[in-house]
């Protein structure tokens, strides 16, 4: 009886809670747990920071933002525990994520049976562009550049510069995997030999093994795909060992976050030269944001899924709220394929028929502590041939 | 060539030396306490972060720092002994290595939430100074590795053959119910040995911490290796653990650089395998005592 | 229970999709995705506590049969384009293969040894998965694993694998009620509990041992196919040992050697997370802090509880 009452009494509280219009719901997916913990954390801080922003704005045309998040562990598995929570349980009107590749292509089968819009921040792999848009999956979108777009890009950058030859060096997950199936391609077709291939497991530090091996392979250059954290103790090892090559990277070694991990001695990354989409720069005022809450400099998962939902998601609703009136899912995804943004930070959003959108893709090079744009590349269909 | 071999090998060494610390501090329990301890590279990864501390927020110099690590983790592993393993002991073993995973578990994704995901680095003069030797580089740290450890080492088997715990310790490990029998303190001995065990790891941990980095998951391959090490040796048996532990760092530097690096990390559970496959009572027989 | 009180139960089990849909209308797809996951975890559970709870061996090499098969069937499904119901005997018995190849020498070892061989197992099965690209792909995953088809009959919304995931957790409870009772129940647990004696008496403690394991790994290969055919990807990070940690959750929490301990266990563990709705770290605290609990404080976990509650006679 007592339960009935106090059930009841919960009830009528939340009902009359929801009295003014109800907040847009936002949901956003990426590894909370897990190896790849840190890049949920920086996604969670960054959605966190970007929403209050919105919010204190006053919302999207006078509605208010709420955040949900959901733990895809890196799993495709676990995506799609993460987007049916999302979309069933916390009803979120637009998902962003889900960060790692094989959770995006987990995911994605299954925001398409539930009808809800999924825009991604970061996942790399070529197949999701092939799989979305006209034709296909309908519900997804894409911000951030893909693999094959980079490698092209990245290789001919290369070739340019007078490279012969290289070694790749990569994660062992789908997203490095992904890279080096896309430099392998793009190095025949710059002209560039690649003279090995070797693997190692995000988190564990110990690179002496596999740095002798690129030692005997003797290429002219290495191409790291690697993320910061394990990007520190790589660069420490790769100077230890008194190692030459050029180093190339693709993922955030070259990035501020590295440059904290090495603050000590940021000499140990000079001469890296990175392929990105996003920097610390882009958005002074962010990185000004991020760093006096956060304590640390900016990291990249987290920002890419603040400017996702700053310059895709929030005019993609306010398109829905002005023109369709109602911001529900499916006038969502349609005023996804109306928005276009000239000036995020990122470039140009603007989603073509297969939903991606060809944003500026830059190269950094990290020099005594400092990171400085080389180059600043527009993209667009035309560069995959 | 010879320099690139030689530089696994010392790497290879660097590695058993860290393995080796680890180990023998889980076949101490093992030995003397009858204790199978899934947390033990917990105590490993506990001790690293009390090292970050005190050398990178307490700006302490790197020797204090180095020894405030095993202190702290004397501490932590009474507590420990008091709170988790005073109800397990006398339990089967299936009950202790799921007590002991769970307290695993629980340290680590504690550590996450008050220490965050991003990793700590912590480089010290010796860390980032190479010695240079015909075109041999190696990092003074790992010098300080491995004469750390075989000062430690010495020092273990002094202390376990010399002294009167040290006594009490290979007697409880020959025959425990004799032990109470002839007036040997069982519950002091397995504390020391308790505390002992995660100094060891802890003085492992800030050895190693300035040539790699410091994350809270870092201790759960080590604890697999370790037992790995451990059961190779031939359960219970220090040198055994110890020995085991430097054949599985050299194989992994070996076959890491000359055969595949990625599958480095199953090299320590394949040498394992063959030798349970080979010898099943491990690679000293079935030995009474640690 | 009385009869009355399992049928009744049988009832709500089996109508479940439709008073979901009922109860809350909006969540129940993702009610219903819980509820298979349930299934098909208590269905692995039961598997992995025939070794652990009746034959008294701590095997932690279960994600490895569960990874067999659940690659067998992946890649039979995709490569050569077999049916559901031809990929599904053929996982279990690829797992069931396995572990007699390896069962042989673990079996020799001592207890502890046994269990530190066994993970060892289980270890290098996770690294093969993710670096045999050739086979596994690795960390691209296999994808595109069509839905069952049992027959004429397409398995494809989660309503209809709800049933099918229900349909397996009853075969294998029924299995595991028939391997662990009669004389065949008997001599599990007189191995378990007194080998020397089990021995003497003219019970050959390898061959109980090697059955129960066999079998127990052709089920978890088995589940591991309805596995990949629910999910439609396969991924290394699947068959980690993350997963053993769960079994023992599972089956501790629950009650050890016990059919209904380990369904228990199996729906605490697969709703409790649900209900707690605590950042996903928190959550595996507290999955520890219980398990901890749990093993010191009432080693024969929920089942002990319940069976005080019930006041009922032993259920072993």
């Amino acid at each position: 009886m007592r339960l009935a009452l106090t059930l009841a009494t919960l009830l009528l509280l939340a009902f009359s809670a929801g009295a003014q219009a109800p907040p847009i719901r936002i949901g956003f997916a990426s590894a909370m747990s897990g190896p790849a913990a840190i890049t949920g954390e920086g996604v969670r801080w960054g959605a966190t920071l970007a929403v209050e922003e919105i919010n204190a704005k006053g919302g999207v045309a006078g509605r208010k933002i709420e955040a949900f998040f959901a733990d895809n562990k890196a799993q495709p598995g676990e995506a799609v525990s993460a987007v049916r929570k999302l979309a069933d349980v916390d009803q979120v009107d637009v998902i962003i994520g889900q960060t790692h590749s094989g959770a995006c292509l987990g995911a994605m089968p299954v925001v398409k049976e539930i009808g809800v819009p999924m825009v991604i921040e970061a996942c790399s792999h070529p197949k999701i562009r092939e799989l979305s848009g006209k034709g296909g999956n309908e519900w997804t979108f894409r911000v951030a550049l893909d693999d094959e777009i980079m490698a092209y890009t990245f290789a001919r950058y290369m070739a340019r510069q007078g490279v012969k030859s290289s070694s790749i060096l990569a994660m062992n997950n789908d997203f490095g995997r992904g890279a080096a199936v896309a430099y392998d391609a793009a190095f025949k077709k710059a002209n560039i030999q690649l003279l090995s291939t070797e693997f190692f497991d995000p988190g564990q530090p110990d690179y002496r093994p596999v740095l002798t091996r690129l030692k005997r392979a003797n290429p002219e250059t290495i191409l790291a795909v690697i993320l910061a954290s394990d990007g520190a103790p790589f660069m420490r090892q790769f100077r230890e060992l008194g190692l030459t090559q050029r180093v190339f990277s693709r993922g955030s070694l070259g990035s501020a976050e590295f440059l904290h991990q090495v603050r000590d001695n940021p000499k140990v990354g000079d001469g890296v030269v990175e392929a990105s989409y996003w920097i610390t720069g882009l958005d002074p005022e962010w990185d000004k944001k991020w760093t006096e809450r956060y304590k640390v400099p900016p990291r990249i998962h987290g920002s890419l899924a603040a400017i996702t939902l700053k310059w895709a998601v929030v005019p993609a609703l306010e398109i829905a709220l002005k023109k369709h009136g109602k911001a529900d899912r499916p006038t969502i995804r349609t005023a996804l394929e109306e928005v276009d943004v000239k000036d995020s930070p990122l470039g140009p959003i603007k989603f073509d028929a297969n939903h991606q959108a060809w944003i500026n893709m830059i190269l950094i090079e990290m020099r005594d502590g400092q990171l400085r744009i080389l180059e600043k590349l527009p993209t667009s269909p035309a560069l995959l041939n | 060539m010879i320099s690139d071999v030689l530089e696994q090998l010392l790497h290879g060494l660097t590695l058993g030396a860290m393995y080796a610390m680890v180990a023998a501090g889980l076949a101490l329990m093992l030995g003397v306490a009858r204790l199978i301890n899934f947390a033990h590279g917990e105590f490993f990864m506990l001790g690293a972060y009390a090292f970050w501390f005190g050398y990178s927020e307490l700006g302490l110099p790197y020797a204090v720092a180095a020894l405030l690590a095993p202190a702290v983790m004397v501490i932590f592993g009474v507590a420990y002994q008091r709170g988790v393993i005073r109800a397990i002991l006398p339990r089967s073993w299936h009950v202790q290595l799921i007590a002991t995973l769970a307290t695993s578990i629980v340290l680590t994704n504690l550590a996450i939430i008050v220490l965050g995901a991003q990793p700590k680095e912590v480089p010290t003069v010796l860390s980032s100074r190479i010695l240079d030797v015909g075109g041999l580089r190696i990092a003074w740290q790992r010098l300080l590795v491995l004469a750390a450890s075989l000062l430690i080492f010495w020092g273990l088997h002094r202390f376990v053959g010399r002294t009167r715990t040290g006594r009490a310790m290979r007697a409880m490990s020959q025959n425990r119910e004799a032990c109470a029998v002839v007036g040997v303190d069982v519950q002091r001995t397995a504390m020391v040995t308790f505390a002992l065990s995660a100094a060891l790891a802890a003085t492992a941990a800030a050895l190693v911490s300035p040539l790699f980095n410091i994350f809270p998951d870092m201790g759960t391959t080590l604890t697999l290796k370790a037992f790995a090490a451990v059961v190779a040796g031939g359960f219970g048996y220090v040198n055994g653990a110890i020995a085991a532990s430097f054949l599985i760092g050299l194989t992994e530097a070996l076959a890491g650089s000359y055969v595949s690096y990625a599958y480095k990390d199953a090299i320590a559970f394949l040498i394992m395998i063959a030798v349970l496959l080979w010898r099943p009572q491990g690679l000293f027989g079935r030995r009474i005592g640690i | 229970m009385r009869r009355a009180g399992w049928l009744g139960l049988g009832v709500i089990v089996v109508a479940a999709p439709w008073l979901v849909a009922a109860a809350v209308p909006r969540q129940q797809r993702y009610v219903l995705h819980v509820l298979i996951f349930t299934a098909l975890f208590a269905a692995l559970a039961l598997s992995y506590d025939l070794v652990v709870g009746h034959v008294g061996s701590l095997s932690l090499a279960h994600p490895a049969f569960f990874g067999v098969g659940a690659y067998a069937a992946a890649i039979l499904a995709t490569r050569a384009g077999w049916p559901f119901l031809a990929g599904l005997p053929a996982a279990a018995l690829a797992a069931a293969g396995v572990a007699a190849l390896v069962g042989v020498p673990l079996f020799r070892l001592t207890e502890h040894a046994f269990a530190v061989g066994t993970l060892g197992l289980a270890l290098v099965a996770s690294v093969v998965a993710n670096n045999w690209v050739e086979v596994t792909r690795g960390p691209l995953c296999i994808t595109g694993i069509p839905k069952p088809t049992l027959g004429p009959l397409a398995v494809t919304t989660l309503p209809a694998f709800y049933w099918l995931a229900l349909a397996a957790l009853v075969a294998v409870g029924v299995l595991y009620r028939g391997l662990t009772t009669f004389r065949l129940g008997r001599a599990f647990h007189a191995v378990r509990d007194n080998e020397p004696l089990a021995g003497a008496a003219g019970i050959d403690p390898l061959k109980y041992r090697m059955l129960a394991f066999t079998i127990a790994a052709a089920l978890a290969g088995g589940i591991g196919a309805l596995y990949v055919h629910y999910l439609s990807v396969m991924c290394p990070e699947e068959m980690t040992v993350a997963l053993t940690v769960n079994l023992l959750v599972i089956v501790f929490l629950g009650g050890v050697g016990s059919l209904r301990g380990v369904l228990v266990g199996a729906v605490l563990f697969t709703a409790l997370p649900e209900v707690l709705r605590l950042a996903p770290t928190w959550r595996l605290v507290i999955y520890g802090g219980l398990l901890l609990l749990v093993i010191v404080r009432s080693p024969e976990g929920i089942e002990s509880l319940l069976r005080r509650v019930t006041g009922a006679r032993a259920g072993r």
